[in-house]
């Protein structure tokens, strides 16, 4: 708490008067030495605490900062950004329909945009802050004393530059001193001057100019027509060293990379040359009324079990015409019923013409040749003569010992 | 913080409502008893068993019951988190609680009726015998368990809305700070039983009018919309105090700016909520799901969606971004009518479409509900209020209130 | 302002007429300062330390060594198969990114509500929140196989002419996730801004006095760049504030716009972001409670600040409660058959065990916290806190296993068993975690001292001074 003190070792004829450090000792002092610097008309001029002192804006007369109106407008670009890029990418560039939804759609889209408002409005606060700051600044002359050293710990401070009109350097320093401050020091600026040091200044150019590069390249890859496939870093399975369908060839003399199947070339089981067995016709033509292999139990479950698979939906598990697909139509109010199997013109229908209508559908009924293989539908004809039976029967088709069982 | 000298004020001005006051209430019974009987022979001139009638009333019930359940959730917040910026203002808010038991009396024209045998509200009281669905639900959807459970809603809140607000008044008496913990203590559990009793009173009164619509979040949706309208009543029940010469000095623009950010922080709850049923509703596009929003997506009811969105969200989060607006009370006042006019949109919109599918049935019933039941609920407010301070007088936190300044 | 009596060595007395001290013992900004540079300025730290952190490193080295397995081999190494093809995977990625959202309620919430508590754990919360962060990005970028098309899923024009579907959860993630790390990332760099100025006006080494003060930027504590500065950090708090909650919300909707039953659910946003508070408030008490005792900092992070993070911890456990009610009274009330086997079989199919434990550990154990020893005795609520962040991963398993392995179709059923290396990287991703947690200890302030500075009860002139010559 004396004089004003000078910095140790420092070459102060060579060197500019920057300004004066006064320290003080508590926040309540620091705030009405503000006041008081304020008052006195000082305008390049700063307070420095290791915390936001209460009070200090009003004191200083520090105005509302324009931050959050910067960070409204980033949040509205980044609304409209989101919002433009989804509509653009998703709707019109290259439309997508993703399980019916529209191509643009707020209640789909809002997540991302409300993201991107954030992204970019918290992005601006930060960058915002940074330069309304001006940092990073990493000379300056206060960081210089040792004394400011501990306006990060818990010394207050205030700082008059040199440049302010009003400075006067054996009356300011003075001044503040009679504001209370204990303890008050001149500060100077670097030897060196504020000036970017050469080195660094060449690195940034050189990188800068390496950085321009990259986009050169694309731009040129971009604009010149090439043969050359584009490069694959990873190719996965993209280049495989087989032919492809209509490709060139230079083996063959017609130079097709397919080849023509050799004429009279028959597929693995496509021979079907039976057509009592594959299409259920006579030699002459007419349906065929026997079945073309052994009739067994096994086959009349296997008829069983594919039946109810296959053909119970609409015809119902009795072939009454009466399952889930009717039951379900019906009570929308749009019957589409198939016909009941027990009728006389599908009873007097030959095993033939059952196949017939398995194989290439008849009327609404889908063709079930992709779905049933070949003896599956003859075991469901089996199963289908078993429930005509049972609902067109006579006592004679009863076995003699089950017969006085029926009531 | 530091302390101001405002808290001295507090002994000069009047902290009770006063003798034109207690006029009033008898009045308003009046008035609100014979608009309601009035609303109820137009309802009868309608010969739809009272359908519209009643849908109209539940409307309204539920907005006043929903300010009243706001506040109550506020004096139990307040005291679970020991706040202190509070404490001035949460006088009102306890008054507005104290008016639930009256409120189960407003009750009685919907639960009576259907006691009686009334279908005309809840479809599921009568539910068709082969409705599958609706048996399902027999278990809780029948008409004794509702009541018991109406009962049980109306126990608690009431229970609670006296509890809090008597253990203050007995506070403003002996100024004993055991009262506090005592209510600190009690607001945990009435805030476990709260969100369970407003949950399924949701779920009774306004999820069961689609008995075949379900969303798990519905409870949630109603209990943002019930905050935002305790928040906005308290400010408004504020302003105009303040208007009338009172606690001028008890509500200071901090606690405004303290409501209004909360109001606000609420409405974009509610707009979060009511994006997050009605955007998985959309996207899953489950018919059982969906039905309930294509009631309200269709024609009028469409413009009244849309309506409530800006009313709701749009246009209050930008009006309460401020924070010069939510710093003066009479801009603050304003967009808290408009809220309590959204939420009451919000309970149109969710009761009446079940009603009347083609458009909103906007008429004298709706006008005559609710002048009757504003004249009903502020005749129950002014009973609760009148011959009891305004102010928590004795409260250990009342200087913190008066003191504190926002940021 | 009502009296505060500092030197009280327990604060958790609750007396309405005063507040509780926010610090003990008789601190002034340069104890403070001293009590947390000390951490990072001495030249080597606890033994403790050390041990922590070699287990830590192998379980990352693991963590590691398995990911280059995974790219190398394929996804076939982890058990995801038909029908459920997400399982850890997705189960950590919820799980950390869950985590991560204490750091940013305690930062930014707790701000916006005047919570002057916060002011001794914010640093260290909004640290776990960025290492929480990250631990969660590496699953769903290593979950989808090709690792190295994952630029894909960023909208650039390129050769195919296509584009992401925006329309996707999955995409919405994308967005969500990193906006949640990069606003975290620099809400937490910004306030450390005047704590690396701190560190590096201390700095007795060349070394350290570059790197603070690169990081530091050149601040002087300027009282117009306070002003600005504390500006930008309530608007980032208001910005993450909403931010925190989306992010959650989008995680769930990843299961909440699919039509699986037990999925698809209207509450699960709100749901999911109480869960995720919950964890992460957990998570705090695992990391604080031994972080306080063995660097000495039990006068800045007192027993009070733990017991509001054990009630919140309550009050979030309550509210997780109450979804699973509403979830199983709705599930029953829809009527919807799928929807009610859905719960039936959480609860008493062939992940029962899982289930039972989640409901212990979420809903029963906090409730140990209505008792005040649970909430004032370090070692009880650690023990809960870990229950809870058990509790919490197997909540994400049960909605995630459980629906997958038995949804609308019972030919397609079937059961899930994690390989070894599912188990490996789940420890692995916590040796990352607890890594790079133990490296921000060791180097960076770990309290946020200007913040604690504001919150000290007020101070007499003389303790400025006297420091002064120090």
């Amino acid at each position: 708490m004396g004089d004003p003190e000078k910095q140790p070792g420092d070459a102060e004829a060579s060197s500019a008067l920057a300004g004066v450090l006064a320290e003080f000792a508590s926040a309540e002092a620091l705030v009405e030495a503000a006041a008081a610097v304020r008052a006195a008309g000082y305008r390049r001029w700063d307070c420095h605490s290791p915390f936001p002192v209460h009070g200090i804006d009003r004191a200083m007369g520090i105005r509302f900062t324009p931050l959050p109106w910067l960070v409204f407008a980033a949040g509205l670009t980044g609304a409209i950004v989101a919002l433009l890029l989804q509509w653009w990418t998703n709707g019109v560039d290259y439309p997508l329909l993703i399980s019916g939804k529209p191509l643009f759609g707020l209640p789909a889209n809002i997540a991302v945009a409300f993201e991107l408002i954030i992204l970019f409005a918290g992005i601006t606060a930060f960058v915002g802050c940074l330069a309304l700051n001006q940092l990073p600044r990493f000379a300056h002359p206060l960081l210089r004393s040792e004394r400011f050293r501990r306006a990060t710990t818990d010394a207050m401070f205030i700082s008059i530059e040199a440049a302010d009109p009003q400075f006067d350097a054996a009356a300011t320093p003075q001044w503040l001193q009679s504001l209370g401050a204990t303890a008050v020091e001149l500060c100077y600026e670097p030897v060196a001057g504020r000036a970017i040091p050469r080195p660094l200044l060449m690195a940034v150019v050189v990188l800068a100019s390496l950085a321009v590069l990259p986009p050169l390249l694309i731009a040129r890859a971009r604009l010149v027509k090439s043969t050359e496939p584009r490069i694959h870093i990873i190719t996965d399975m993209a280049f495989q060293p087989k032919y492809k369908m209509q490709a060139e060839s230079p083996l063959f003399a017609d130079g097709r990379a397919m080849r023509p199947p050799v004429p009279g070339a028959i597929a693995d089981g496509q021979l079907q040359d039976d057509d009592h067995r594959y299409r259920g016709k006579l030699p002459d033509g007419r349906f065929a009324t026997t079945f073309p292999m052994p009739l067994t139990e096994a086959l009349m479950r296997r008829g069983q079990e594919r039946f109810n698979i296959y053909c119970a939906v609409c015809h119902g598990l009795a072939g009454m015409g009466d399952g889930i697909i009717p039951q379900r139509t019906t009570a929308r109010g749009k019957p589409w019923l198939p016909v009941s199997l027990h009728e006389l013109s599908v009873r007097s229908q030959p095993v033939g013409q059952l196949f017939n209508t398995i194989t290439n559908g008849i009327r609404t009924m889908p063709a079930y040749a992709s779905q049933i293989p070949v003896e599956d539908r003859w075991a469901i004809i089996l199963y289908v003569r078993a429930l005509q039976r049972s609902r067109a029967a006579t006592l004679d088709d009863v076995p003699a010992e089950l017969r006085d069982k029926i009531r | 913080m530091h302390l101001n000298t405002t808290s001295s004020h507090l002994g000069d001005e009047p902290f009770t409502l006063g003798d034109s006051a207690t006029a009033i209430v008898p009045l308003a019974t009046a008035a609100g008893l014979g608009l309601l009987a009035l609303t109820a022979v137009l309802g009868w001139l309608e010969h739809d068993s009272f359908r519209h009638f009643f849908f109209s009333y539940l409307v309204v019930f539920c907005f006043f019951l929903s300010i009243s359940l706001g506040a109550l959730f506020f004096v139990a917040v307040q005291h679970l988190s020991r706040a202190g910026w509070s404490v001035t203002v949460r006088r009102l808010a306890e008054i507005l609680a104290g008016a639930l038991p009256a409120m189960t009396v407003l009750f009685l024209p919907i639960i009576v009726p259907m006691l009686l045998g009334s279908s005309s509200l809840y479809a599921w009281v009568s539910p068709a015998p082969h409705d599958e669905l609706l048996r399902h639900k027999l278990p809780y959807l029948n008409l004794p368990f509702f009541g018991v459970r109406a009962v049980a809603y109306f126990a608690v809140w009431g229970l609670f809305g006296r509890y809090f607000l008597l253990r203050s008044v007995e506070q403003d008496r002996s100024g004993d700070p055991q009262l506090t913990l005592k209510m600190e203590r009690a607001s945990a559990v009435a805030l476990i039983l709260f969100a369970f009793t407003l949950t399924f009173a949701a779920f009774d009164w306004l999820m069961s009018l689609e008995p075949r619509w379900f969303s798990t979040i519905f409870g949630v949706y109603f209990f943002a919309g019930t905050v935002v309208a305790g928040l906005s009543a308290i400010i408004l029940m504020a302003a105009l105090l303040q208007a009338s010469g009172r606690l001028r000095w008890a509500i200071t623009t901090e606690h405004y700016h303290d409501l209004g950010k909360l109001l606000l922080s609420f409405v974009i709850f509610w707009g979060y909520i009511a994006f997050s049923q009605y955007m998985l509703i959309w996207y899953a596009n489950l018919p059982e799901e969906v039905v309930w929003y294509r009631a309200r997506n269709a024609g009028p009811w469409g413009i009244t969606s849309l309506l409530l969105l800006f009313v709701n969200l749009l246009i209050p989060f930008l009006g309460l971004m401020s924070r010069e607006v939510k710093r003066r009370k009479y801009l603050l006042a304003f967009w808290a009518v408009w809220l309590l006019a959204g939420h009451w949109l919000d309970m149109y919109w969710l009761v009446m479409p079940t009603y009347h599918p083609a458009c909103p049935p906007l008429g004298l019933l709706d006008l005559g509900c609710l002048l009757g039941l504003s004249c009903l609920y502020l005749a129950a407010v002014l009973r609760v209020a009148v011959g009891r301070p305004l102010v928590p007088l004795k409260d250990p936190r009342l200087g913190e209130s008066l003191a504190f300044e926002n940021l | 302002m009502t009296t505060i009596a500092p030197g009280i060595a327990d604060n958790t007395v609750n007396d309405p007429s005063r507040r509780a001290p926010l610090v003990i013992g008789r601190q002034t900004p340069a104890t403070v300062t001293e009590q947390v540079c000390r951490i990072a300025e001495r030249p080597r730290p606890p033994l403790a330390w050390y041990v922590a952190f070699t287990v830590a490193a192998s379980f990352t080295a693991i963590f590691f060594l398995l990911i280059g397995y995974l790219i190398v081999t394929g996804i076939g190494v982890w058990g995801n198969n038909r029908p459920v093809f997400w399982a850890f995977d997705i189960i950590n990625f919820v799980f950390w990114v869950g985590i991560g959202h204490a750091g940013t309620l305690i930062s930014a919430i707790l701000f916006l509500f005047r919570q002057r508590w916060r002011t001794s754990i914010n640093r260290a919360a909004e640290a776990m929140t960025i290492f929480a962060v990250i631990c969660a990005a590496t699953f769903p970028g290593i979950h989808i196989g090709r690792v190295w098309l994952a630029y894909w899923l960023a909208p650039y024009p390129n050769q195919m002419s296509i584009w992401p579907n925006f329309r996707s959860p999955l995409l919405w993630d994308v967005f969500a996730v990193s906006t949640y790390g990069t606003i975290s990332a620099l809400f937490w760099y910004l306030g450390m801004v005047p704590d690396l100025a701190t560190l590096r006006d201390r700095a007795t080494t060349r070394l350290r006095q570059f790197l603070y003060g690169l990081f530091a930027l050149g601040w002087r504590g300027s009282a117009r760049q306070w002003h600005v500065y504390e500006r930008a950090y309530l608007l980032l708090a208001a910005l993450a504030t909403p931010l925190v909650l989306s992010v959650h919300s989008v995680v769930s909707f990843d299961f909440a716009v699919s039509v699986v039953p037990g999925w698809h659910t209207t509450i699960f946003p709100p749901y999911f972001v109480v869960g995720a508070i919950f964890s992460g408030f957990a998570m705090v008490v695992t990391l604080m409670v031994p972080a306080r005792a063995f660097f000495g900092l039990k006068e800045l992070v007192t027993l009070r600040h733990l017991e509001n993070i054990c009630k919140i911890i309550l009050v979030t456990g309550l509210i997780v409660g109450y979804a699973y009610a509403t979830e199983f009274f709705v599930a029953w009330y829809s009527g919807s058959p799928y929807e009610m086997f859905a719960f039936l079989n959480r609860a008493t199919g062939p992940y029962a065990w899982a289930y039972w434990t989640m409901v212990s550990c979420n809903v029963l154990a906090p409730q140990l916290f209505w008792f005040r020893s649970w909430r004032t005795t370090p070692w009880k609520m650690f023990i809960v806190a870990i229950l809870v962040n058990i509790g919490m991963w197997f909540e994400r398993f049960v909605i995630i296993v459980i629906s997958l392995s038995r949804d609308y179709l019972p030919s397609n059923w079937g059961y899930y068993k994690p390989t070894w290396v599912d188990i490996l990287m789940l420890m692995g991703s916590f040796g990352l975690f607890f890594t790079l947690f133990l490296l921000f200890c060791r180097y960076l302030p770990m309290v946020a001292m200007a913040e604690v500075k504001v919150v000290l009860p007020h101070q007499p002139h003389a303790a400025g001074s006297e420091a002064q010559s120090g």
